[in-house]
């Protein structure tokens, strides 16, 4: 149960850092990383190819000096599209959550 | 000092420990066969080649430097193992089911009368010992005959203790496989082609008596 809601954030997050900037996976890593919503990097991998195979997201290959190419992922207008509604359900989620959790406070309290 | 292994990873050459290499490999299998079911598996392991590959260049001292198991564990710690991608529920489904499909029957001897030089003993106890060939077991009574002369009485002894395999069912206990339709089929379809040799044989030798 817990998996799975943080699998659900998750994909709203990742399409929610990738809306102005593209990326490579491991600067979404890093940010995703700071906010402990992940906490090994194997789950980013089957995530972003998800997205991409539902054509949220899309990529391209960077030469990249030091290592190997890296594969910078972006957002398509369907992405963008999805996020809106997304973030709508996540407002939405998160309302109701908090004023059940309120009501059942001031139920205690009386 | 250690062998070394030369691979590609993520499009990139490195040097790795032999026994650093068997990790890193078997580390690989592990999150495939994880990934096997789910659409895309091939880019998903690309994608994770290639972090697992830039994490080395950067953990490495330099170009030339080697990897060693300490590094595999490093980078395997960053990239996390299937339980850690939160579908423990899911492979535990997966682990019970292919337990229960593969439950071995348990093994018993009998004598294997498709495989005898005497009265298939060796034959049968190199299947439930698991020899490939039963050639073995079969040096091993005769030079210890040689030797001691005590296997000669208990060949005869265990000549009329253990039965011989009658049937498929049998056979399939003999080799401890599983009774299942796959197995039994597989095991009348090898009747089959042993019937359809002695025929042949058959007819061939009545073929040979009526030329002569």
């Amino acid at each position: 149960m817990k998996a799975q809601m943080r699998k659900g954030v998750l994909e709203l997050c990742v399409l929610s850092l990738l809306e102005h900037a593209e990326a490579y996976p491991s600067d979404i890593i890093k940010q995703l990383k700071e906010s402990k919503l992940i906490v090994v990097e194997g789950t980013l991998y089957p995530l972003l190819n998800r997205l991409k195979n539902s054509s949220l997201l899309s990529y391209h290959w960077i030469e990249s000096k030091a290592g190997p190419p890296r594969k910078y992922y972006f957002i398509t207008d369907e992405g963008k599209g999805v996020l809106t509604e997304m973030r709508e359900t996540w407002k939405e989620l998160n309302h109701a959550v908090e004023s059940t959790t309120k009501q059942k406070q001031k139920l205690k309290q009386k | 000092m250690k062998k070394v292994e030369n691979i590609n990873l993520g499009t990139i050459k490195f040097v790795i420990d032999t026994d650093a290499y068997d990790a890193l490999e078997n580390y690989l299998d592990t999150i495939e066969s994880h990934f096997r079911k789910s659409e895309g598996c091939e880019e998903i392991m690309e994608d994770i080649e290639i972090r697992m590959a830039e994490l080395f260049h950067e953990s490495l001292f330099s170009a030339n430097s080697i990897i060693s198991m300490k590094h595999v564990n490093e980078v395997i710690a960053i990239m996390g193992t299937p339980e850690d991608f939160g579908a423990t529920t899911r492979t535990r489904v997966n682990g019970s089911d292919t337990k229960s499909r593969k439950k071995y029957q348990a093994k018993r001897l009998f004598r294997d009368q498709d495989e005898t030089v005497v009265a298939g003993v060796c034959s049968g106890l190199a299947a439930y010992f698991g020899v490939s060939d039963p050639v073995i077991v079969r040096m091993i009574f005769i030079i210890a005959t040689i030797v001691t002369g005590v296997p000669l009485i208990i060949y005869a002894i265990l000549w009329m203790i253990i039965p011989v395999a009658r049937n498929a069912n049998d056979r399939l206990a003999m080799r401890g496989e599983p009774i299942n339709v796959d197995s039994i089929s597989k095991q009348v379809e090898e009747e089959l082609y042993n019937l359809k040799d002695t025929l042949e044989e058959v007819g061939k030798s009545f073929g040979g008596k009526k030329k002569g």
